[in-house]
C-alpha cells in the first residue's frame, strides 16, 4: 500500500505537472504556429478600449446573465470558488503576506468554498441531463464534471475533518512539509502518512493528477483561449 | 434566326427579382427533353446579363432573345 | 469511401484550420447557452437546431483526425470518421445555419459558429454534395466575369428598359446620363444587384446628390461566398476589384445586399479604394446636405430590421436609424439592441435556394415575425436583398400585415428637390 501511496504522491505528481505544462505549452505553440486567419472577426458596435471589454466578457461574460442567470450564477460561483482553491493552495506552499491582507486562517474560507464547488458541479452535472444540454454533451463533459467533483469532495473533505470537526492530525503544517519537500525535488511523504487520514489526501492527489493530465487535451484549454478568442470578437 | 421556333414548354418569371429567374430557368430546362426548346418570359432586365452567362454555364443555347413592352422573352434550347 | 476523395476532405480541413479555428474547435465546453440564441432552436426547439450540435458536427472530424485527444481516446470526445455519412450529416448541419453570428454574441467565448460551418460547406463542395443552385449561380456569376464585352452590350440594352424609371424619380440636367457606366475617376462605383429594384432608386439618389459616380458591370451578391468557396468567392469578388482598378474609382459602394458587403468590406484584405454601403453613402448625402427628403405623415409608423451581415458583422448601425431619423417620426426599435436583432431566417443562402428552402425557412423565423409583429409597426425597412425577400415570405406566412420596404427606395421615394 505504501509504494501505491508513494507512486501516487511523488512521481504521478511530476508527471501530471509535466504533462499539463508542456502540453498546455504546445496547444499555445500548434495556435500560434497554424495560419492566421487576417480578416477581422468581430461583433458590432464596437467598444473602446476593446481590450478592457475583452476582459470583461471573458471573465464575467455578460451575455450569459442576460441570457441565462441562473446558469451564470453558478459559473461565477464556481470560477470564484476555483480562484479562491487556487490562493488556498498557494497558501499551503508558505506564508504570502499579500494573501493575508485580509486575515484568515489557512485554508482559506472554512471549507466553503469546497462545499460552493461541490454545489455549483452539482448543478452543472444534473444541468447535461436536461434536454437540449443532453444531446450534444460527450463523455468528456462527464469525464471531466466527475474529476472535479471526485478531487473536490475528497479536497473539501480534509479542510472540513479539520474546520468543522476539530480533527487536528492532518493539517495545513503537515501538508507543508511535503508540497516543499516536492518543490524542491527531494520528495518526502513522511509528514502526510501515518495518519488516519491519509488516504483522503492520495485520492485528493490521484484525481488531481487526472485532471492536470487531461486539462491540455480537453475543453479546460477554454481558461487559456478565452481572453484571446474575446479579443478577437471584440476587435482587439 | 428564323421565327418561326416552337417552344414546347413555357415559363412565367415575370416580377421575380434577381437572381430567381435563373433559379427557376435552371429548374425549368429539366423539365423539357434534351432538343426541346424552353420558352422563359421576365421582367427583370438583370435577366439579359444573367441569361446568357446561365446558358453559357450550363451548356445550353438560348436560341432568341424578345423584347415586347416591359417582357423580355427567351428562347431556351436544352442541349443536354 | 473512396480514399482520393477522403484524402481531399481532409485537406480541406487543415487548409481552413487557422490558429483561431483551432482556438473555436478546442475551446468550446458545450455550455449550451447558444442554444436559445439561434433563431432557428428558439422557433423550434430541437436539439438539432442548435449553433452546437452543428459546430460539433465539425468538431467530432477534427477531433478524429486532428487533435490527440481523438486519436488516443476517441470515444471520450466522440470522434467520428469521414465516411460516405458525412455529406448527409453536414448538409442539415451547414445549411439549417444561416450565419447571423447571433451565437457568437452569446458565447462566453466568442465562437464564431459561422466560421466552422464554413468548414462544413467546403467539405460538401469537396463531396460535390452542396446545394446545386448556389454553384450554378456562383457559375453565372463567374462567366459574367469571364466574357465582359457579351456582358456589357445585354446589360446596356437592360439599362435602357430602366433610364426612364430613374428619370422619373429625379428629373436630369439636360445632356446628363442617367445611369452612367464605365466612367474613369469616378468618385463611386456602384455596385448594384442584378434587377431594376436594386438600381433605379439609387441611380436617383445618386443623381440628386450631384454624385460623379459610374455603376458596375457586375452584381454586387456573391454567391461563392453562399456556397462557401474560396476560390469562386474571390473570382467573384476579383471581376468588382479590378473593375473598380480600372476605372481608378475612389470608392466603391456596396448595394443593399449583406454578403455582397460583408465580403467586400471585410473579408477580402486591403484594397486600393474605400469601401462602403449605400446606406452609409446616403447617410452621408443626408449630413452634408447634398439631398433633402420629405418626411413621412407623421402617424406612419416604421421599424427597421439589421441585417446581420451589415450591422452585427459590418458595423453599419447607426447610419441607418440616422436617415429613417429623418423620414420617419415614428420609429420603433425592433429588438433590445442591434447586436441581439434576431436573424430573418434568410441568410447563408437559404433564401437564393427558393422554394427548396420555404418551409424550413417559415418554421425556423417564428422568433422573427414575432419580433415584428411587436413593434406593432406599419413599414418595414431593411437593405438587404435577403433580408428583404424572406421578411416578405414570412409577412405572407404569418400574416403580419407590414409593407416590407428597401432603406434606398425610402430614400429615394422621400427626394425633394
Amino acid at each position: 500500500m505504501d509504494s501505491v501511496y508513494y507512486f501516487i504522491l511523488v512521481p504521478m505528481v511530476y508527471v501530471a505537472f509535466f504533462i499539463f505544462i508542456a502540453g498546455n505549452i504546445l496547444q499555445i505553440v500548434k495556435v500560434i504556429q497554424r495560419k492566421r486567419f487576417a480578416p477581422p472577426l468581430k461583433i458590432y458596435p464596437e467598444q473602446k478600449p476593446s481590450f478592457l471589454w475583452a476582459i470583461y466578457d471573458a471573465f464575467l461574460f455578460p451575455m450569459v446573465r442576460r441570457s441565462n442567470p441562473i446558469l451564470w450564477f453558478f459559473l461565477i460561483g464556481f470560477h470564484v470558488c476555483v480562484f479562491l482553491l487556487f490562493l488556498g493552495h498557494l497558501e499551503l506552499i508558505g506564508d504570502f503576506s499579500v494573501l493575508q491582507i485580509i486575515g484568515h486562517e489557512i485554508f482559506i474560507g472554512r471549507g466553503f468554498v469546497g462545499l460552493g464547488i461541490l454545489i455549483a458541479l452539482l448543478f452543472f452535472l444534473f444541468r447535461r441531463f436536461a434536454s437540449p444540454v443532453r444531446q450534444f454533451s460527450v463523455p468528456e463533459d462527464y469525464l471531466i464534471l466527475m474529476l472535479l467533483l471526485l478531487t473536490a469532495i475528497f479536497g473539501s473533505q480534509m479542510d472540513w475533518a479539520r474546520t468543522w470537526y476539530g480533527y487536528g492530525e492532518l493539517t495545513v503544517y503537515e501538508y507543508r512539509p511535503y508540497i516543499l519537500s516536492l518543490i524542491s525535488l527531494s520528495p518526502d511523504i513522511g509528514p502526510v502518512m501515518d495518519v488516519g487520514h491519509s488516504f483522503m489526501l492520495v485520492l485528493h492527489v490521484f484525481f488531481a493528477n487526472l485532471l492536470l493530465m487531461f486539462f491540455p487535451f480537453s475543453k479546460l484549454v477554454h481558461s487559456i483561449f478565452a481572453v484571446p478568442l474575446n479579443m478577437i470578437r471584440r476587435g482587439k | 434566326m428564323s421565327d418561326s421556333i416552337k417552344e414546347d414548354k413555357t415559363i412565367d418569371l415575370k416580377g421575380l427579382p434577381c437572381p430567381m429567374p435563373v433559379v427557376k430557368v435552371n429548374k425549368g430546362i429539366k423539365q423539357v427533353d434534351v432538343g426541346q426548346v424552353l420558352k422563359a418570359i421576365a421582367s427583370d432586365p438583370g435577366a439579359l446579363t444573367d441569361f446568357p452567362a446561365w446558358a453559357k454555364t450550363s451548356g445550353n443555347e438560348i436560341l432568341k432573345t424578345d423584347q415586347e413592352g416591359d417582357d423580355i422573352i427567351f428562347y431556351i434550347k436544352r442541349l443536354k | 469511401m473512396d480514399p482520393k476523395l477522403h484524402q481531399e476532405m481532409l485537406k480541406a480541413i487543415s487548409d481552413k484550420l487557422t490558429g483561431v479555428m483551432q482556438m473555436y474547435l478546442d475551446t468550446c465546453s458545450r455550455c449550451g447557452i447558444c442554444a436559445s440564441a439561434c433563431h432557428v432552436y428558439a422557433s423550434v426547439p430541437e436539439f438539432e437546431n442548435t449553433p452546437v450540435y452543428r459546430a460539433e458536427s465539425i468538431r467530432k472530424i477534427y477531433k478524429k483526425y486532428f487533435k490527440l485527444q481523438g486519436k488516443l481516446l476517441p470515444m471520450i470526445g466522440e470522434a467520428v470518421d469521414i465516411d460516405d455519412n458525412t455529406a448527409d450529416m453536414l448538409k442539415k448541419t451547414a445549411y439549417s445555419c444561416t450565419g447571423c453570428r447571433r451565437c457568437m454574441v452569446y458565447c462566453p467565448f466568442g465562437i464564431d459558429t459561422q466560421q466552422i460551418m464554413s468548414i462544413a460547406k467546403l467539405l460538401l463542395i469537396k463531396a460535390e454534395s452542396e446545394p446545386e443552385i448556389l454553384s450554378m449561380l456562383a457559375d453565372v456569376s463567374i462567366s459574367k466575369g469571364d466574357s465582359l464585352d457579351s456582358v456589357k452590350e445585354n446589360f446596356l440594352k437592360g439599362l435602357k428598359k430602366i433610364e426612364a424609371d430613374v428619370v422619373e424619380k429625379w428629373k436630369l440636367e439636360a445632356g446628363k446620363v442617367a445611369i452612367p457606366t464605365e466612367v474613369e475617376n469616378a468618385d463611386i462605383l456602384y455596385v448594384a444587384l442584378a434587377g431594376a429594384h436594386s438600381i433605379v432608386p439609387a441611380a436617383a439618389i445618386f443623381n440628386a446628390a450631384g454624385e460623379n459616380w459610374t455603376l458596375s458591370f457586375f452584381e454586387a451578391v456573391n454567391f461563392g461566398a453562399f456556397v462557401g468557396d474560396p476560390s469562386k468567392t474571390k473570382l467573384i469578388l476579383d471581376r468588382i476589384i479590378n473593375e473598380a482598378i480600372r476605372l481608378k474609382v475612389k470608392e466603391v459602394c456596396i448595394c443593399e445586399c449583406g454578403t455582397a458587403y460583408r465580403v467586400m468590406a471585410q473579408l477580402s484584405g486591403d484594397k486600393p479604394f474605400k469601401v462602403s454601403s449605400i446606406t452609409q453613402v446616403h447617410a452621408r448625402y443626408i449630413r452634408e446636405g447634398r439631398i433633402k427628403l420629405k418626411p413621412l405623415p407623421a402617424d406612419v409608423s416604421v421599424t427597421y430590421h439589421d441585417p446581420c451581415q451589415i450591422a452585427r458583422n459590418g458595423g453599419v448601425i447607426d447610419e441607418p436609424r440616422y436617415i429613417i431619423g429623418q423620414i420617419a417620426k415614428d420609429y420603433r426599435e425592433m429588438s433590445p439592441d442591434p447586436k441581439t436583432n434576431w436573424c430573418c431566417g434568410g441568410g447563408g443562402g437559404l433564401v437564393a435556394l427558393g422554394d427548396e428552402t420555404i418551409d424550413f425557412r417559415m418554421k425556423s423565423s417564428k422568433v422573427k415575425a414575432d419580433q415584428v409583429k411587436k413593434s406593432r409597426a406599419k413599414i418595414l425597412i431593411t437593405a438587404c436583398e435577403n433580408c428583404h425577400t424572406q421578411l416578405d415570405n414570412l409577412n405572407e406566412h404569418y400574416k403580419l400585415g407590414v409593407e416590407v420596404k428597401f432603406l434606398s427606395s425610402m430614400v429615394a421615394d422621400a427626394l425633394i428637390k
